[in-house]
């Protein structure tokens, strides 16, 4: 059966996935078709969010990844040639993509953070960013399935429709990988390197009390991010050791996403910042410098705006 | 006595890359560089000879002028370097590497227990070419490493995902691609660049190939991304909190993984 | 014409930018405030092979073209100006006069460890009354069966606090007038050697700078170096090496001054917008990169005609003139730039501007250099 397939080891991230390949089911008058994993009884949900069919893979044991499914998914892949395959940007699927991918000759579109279709061939015109986020480049796949890995967030999830028919297929075990997992340890969060986060929540002077950065550490934890601070907070104030302190005599940080709470943006600390990707201030003071800076900046009262923030990231991160 | 082979990419260096006029990107003053995390591959490499002995090479897939990059990297230790070139071997996509890899690899005499790659190339950063190169030689492959322990027939790592840390076994041969922080690479000294130039070179040109590595990605445009701050200004209105979170996983900066 | 560097030239200059952000810029600021030797960061130059460039590898170096090690030393200037000096002293002045003048043994002695960085050398020939004029110098060497008893105290030893190795000159016959002087090499260990006042300098303050006193320093024959009444010769030939060096960190204190400001320029708002937008800032930074191109170019024409082996007097003098008065004028400009901020402790301009002034005074004035430059021109 050809058609669009799609695959991502996150439920959520499934549902997102599904919603793009529904839409795209349509207008190319394909199936869809969804892989799923561990939790049979997701069968029914995936169905009433689009699929045609279901992929039930067969559990693992336990000394086994879930890459032990990669010959598995290539080798029905091969049997139905699909069109379309969306997998899910998670680390993991990714490397399993490349590695399908390859063993069915075709190409992949990594981190595809958009697509359009061309109307005369029907192919996926694909988006991705290179060059470190400098350039977009756009990709057609002239091999089948067009292949995409997709970052979470990218789609949103549909909603579920009831009354929808769809296949369920259990496929068998795979023979097992020769590589094997002998432990895992779960994510203690892990101090890492200020200068290398890919998240940084900035406090400055705007926090009228040290037990304010409870409120800077929960956003942190919440994004994953590392704490840095403006020269007062650690110099004048000592509420953040010194090795945190962000600018021009401290730390120069290139994240991905900088968070500035309550920091006014004195030269000296835009220095340290300018290699951010995305800046993003929360201040009270509209003229504050830091946001001729900012590629999106909150004018309002941080002790209003970060709880306000923390509880609509919950929600869009679903945690 | 273990054989790596360690791969590089010799990229542009996004530092250089300017906004053109219009939505072009000015590529004319751009300078080049080793793919930062191959760095790390190479790094990685030359540290388990270090410790376990053998034997360290490196190999890449470029364009004939791209000597400097091989300098480059046979200044940060392997004693030899495989240069797959051919000058139509320009902006290939990581399918066309991974092939033509593959061929050199598994089809000639070049022994090797282990392959390390870059977790991905700094100018495409697809990730593709280490896990897609297994796939082709048919070896076991970890992605993501940040831990390697090298034992008699086989390795241990540690694979650093999302939802926290994997312990693997795998046989070997094997390929993994390892993670920046698997060690801080070493800044060569004089004395490695000027002894570069005298390691051997091992040129394998595209008459000694017999696949045809026609690309399956097709590039039909490479625009600039907006970098201007756009500086748009919100009020602690709730609905301007929400549209800042979708702005924000739209831009990939949050929420997905990268 | 060829205005191509190599590829392993390029490589250098990379490995050493690479050097001085991960050692250098890290303490650049500290060292300056404490005028603290950074033994830390000169121990790391010599495990990358930094500190004996131009020497031949048979005698601990590396064995590079002046040009490559003029690369290097502006590079390093680019981070901190008193590590590139350190490094240059130690190499132009200190290890390249035993490198050209010394007999084999005095090589195998003393140049080894110096080119390997194991030691750090210095060079003594300014005095009190002695500055660009060497032959003022007072310091006497009497013979005394087989050795030297040397009398006298240096002044503006740069290195002296933390040389091991020095190059010292002292009249063997001041009836001779300039023929008359000689050179020595002589270990921090002779007790007749003592490091006096140490002076604290406007710029380049991680440099060490202090008195040498020659209190009836006995120093063996074998150690004088070249013969005696040589010294003139040997201290004005290692002048024309090290002016290049002098040169390539002028250049590289430009370059610095002309990064910051761009990077300033281009984040500084005012008037609602930054005011890299200005014509005057535009035209101040215009005129910086013509004059650092201009006094590269000459700094390497320098250093590619000895490396050629052709005179370079004349030509290592004008690049030393016109990179230490360029320096000094861009580094001013760019603390204009920068206004209030650049005045204060912080910026990295304020450091460049006072340390780009002694590029203008030492290993020659810019009087001096126009001195040797006339003396070629009106031959």
């Amino acid at each position: 059966m050809a058609g669009i397939w799609v695959l991502a080891e996150d439920y959520k991230h499934c549902l997102e996935l599904l919603n793009a390949g529904q839409k795209l089911a349509e207008t190319l008058d394909k199936q869809l078709a969804v892989f799923l994993m561990q939790k049979p009884d997701r069968a029914d949900d995936f169905i009433a969010h689009g699929a045609d069919r279901v992929y039930l893979l067969p559990a693992l044991p336990e000394d086994q990844t879930m890459e032990a499914y990669i010959p598995l998914i290539a080798g029905i892949a091969k049997q139905e040639q699909p069109d379309i395959f969306f997998i899910g940007a998670s680390l993991r699927c990714k490397e399993m993509a490349a590695r399908i991918a390859a063993s069915l000759n075709t190409g992949l579109c990594s981190d595809c953070t958009g697509f359009t279709l061309d109307e005369e061939s029907q192919s996926l015109v694909m988006e991705r960013l290179i060059f470190g986020g400098a350039a977009v480049q756009k990709v057609i796949c002239e091999t089948l399935p067009q292949m995409a890995t997709i970052p979470a967030g990218a789609f949103e999830a549909g909603t579920a429709l009831s009354g929808r028919d769809g296949q369920v297929i259990e496929l068998s075990p795979a023979p097992p990988s020769p590589v094997k997992l002998i432990a895992k340890k779960s994510n203690a969060r892990q101090t890492t390197n200020l200068a290398e986060a890919r998240v940084v929540i900035c406090v400055g002077r705007g926090l009228e009390k040290e037990a304010d950065l409870e409120m800077a550490r929960e956003l942190a934890e919440l994004l994953g991010a590392e704490i840095g601070c403006t020269r007062p907070i650690s110099e004048e104030l000592h509420w953040m050791p010194e090795e945190t302190c962000i600018g021009l005599s401290g730390i120069k940080v290139k994240p991905e996403l900088y968070i500035g709470l309550g920091v006014s943006g004195q030269i000296q600390h835009l220095t340290g910042i300018n290699e951010a990707r995305v800046i993003c201030a929360i201040n009270c003071d509209e003229n504050a410098p830091i946001f001729d800076v900012s590629n999106y900046g909150i004018v309002g009262d941080v002790y209003k705006v970060v709880p306000q923030l923390i509880a609509e990231l919950k929600q869009a991160l679903h945690k | 006595m273990p054989g790596i082979l360690c791969c590089f990419k010799w990229v542009v260096d996004e530092a250089y890359i300017r906004a053109g006029t219009g939505k072009e990107l000015d590529l004319d003053w751009v300078d080049y560089k080793i793919s930062d995390y191959d760095r790390n591959a190479i790094e990685e490499a030359v540290r388990l000879q270090e410790k376990h002995g053998g034997n360290v090479s490196a190999i890449t897939v470029g364009k004939p002028d791209d000597t400097k990059g091989l300098k480059d990297a046979l200044s940060r230790g392997p004693e030899k370097a495989y240069f797959i070139n051919d000058s139509s071997f320009d902006n290939l996509e990581p399918s066309q590497t991974a092939a033509i890899l593959a061929e050199v690899i598994g089809g000639s005499s070049i022994d090797y227990d282990l392959i390390i790659c870059g977790e991905g190339s700094s100018d495409l950063y697809a990730r593709q070419v280490g896990p897609r190169l297994a796939a082709k030689l048919g070896i076991p492959c970890a992605a993501f490493v940040q831990k390697i322990e090298m034992e008699q027939d086989k390795i241990i790592v540690e694979r650093k995902i999302e939802d926290g840390v994997e312990v693997l076994e795998l046989p070997l041969p094997a390929l993994v691609t390892v993670l920046p922080d698997i060690n801080s690479p070493r800044i060569p000294g004089l004395k490695d660049t000027l002894s570069a130039s005298k390691k051997p070179v091992i040129d394998i040109g595209l008459d000694e190939l017999s696949g045809s590595f026609d690309p399956c990605l097709r590039t039909i445009s490479i625009s600039k991304a907006n970098m201007e701050r756009n500086g748009v200004k919100l009020s602690s209105e709730p609905q301007d909190i929400s549209s800042l979170v979708d702005a924000l996983i739209k831009q990939g900066v949050i929420g997905g993984v990268k | 014409m060829d205005f191509k560097l190599t590829e392993e030239q390029e490589l250098i200059r990379e490995n050493m930018r690479e050097f001085t952000r991960k050692y250098v810029d890290p303490v650049a600021v500290e060292i300056d405030e404490n005028s603290r030797y950074p033994e830390e960061v000169i121990k790391k130059l010599a495990e990358g092979d930094w500190m004996g460039m131009p020497y031949p590898q048979e005698y601990g170096g590396a064995g590079v073209e002046y040009l490559t090690y003029a690369i290097v030393v502006e590079e390093l200037s680019r981070s901190c100006a008193a590590t590139g000096f350190t490094l240059s002293c130690h190499t132009s002045l200190a290890s390249g006069p035993i490198y050209n003048y010394g007999s084999e043994d005095q090589k195998k002695k003393y140049l080894v460890p110096l080119a390997k960085g194991q030691k750090i050398g210095a060079f003594g020939v300014t005095e009190p009354g002695a500055g660009t004029d060497v032959g003022a110098a007072t310091t006497t060497a009497v013979l005394d069966g087989d050795t030297y008893v040397l009398n006298g105290t240096k002044t503006f030893t740069s290195n002296g606090p933390v040389a091991d190795t020095f190059v010292i000159f002292a009249f063997t016959d001041k009836s001779l007038g300039p023929k008359g002087l000689s050179a020595f090499i002589i270990s921090k260990d002779n007790p007749g050697l003592k490091v006096g006042q140490h002076f604290y300098k406007m710029g380049i303050r991680a440099s060490q700078t202090s008195e040498m006193i020659l209190k009836d320093c006995r120093v063996p024959k074998e150690d004088l170096l070249g013969k005696e009444g040589q010294g003139m010769q040997i201290a004005m030939a290692t002048f024309d090496h090290g002016r290049i060096g002098i040169a390539a960190q002028a250049v590289g204190i430009a370059q610095a001054a002309m990064d910051e400001s761009i990077s300033y320029a281009k984040q500084r708002i005012q008037f609602g917008k930054p005011i890299s937008k200005n014509q005057a800032i535009q035209w101040m930074i215009a005129d910086m990169a013509t004059d650092i191109s201009a006094a590269r170019f000459l700094t390497y024409h320098a250093a590619y005609l000895k490396d050629q082996g052709k005179p370079f007097s004349k030509e290592a003098a004008m690049a030393k003139v016109f990179a230490a008065e360029m320096a000094n004028k861009h580094a001013s400009k760019a603390v204009q730039i920068h206004g209030g901020n650049g005045y204060c402790k912080g910026f990295k301009v304020e450091r460049l501007m006072r340390d780009a002034k002694i590029t203008e005074i030492y290993e020659g004035t810019s009087e001096a250099q126009r001195m040797v430059i006339a003396g070629n021109v009106l031959r």
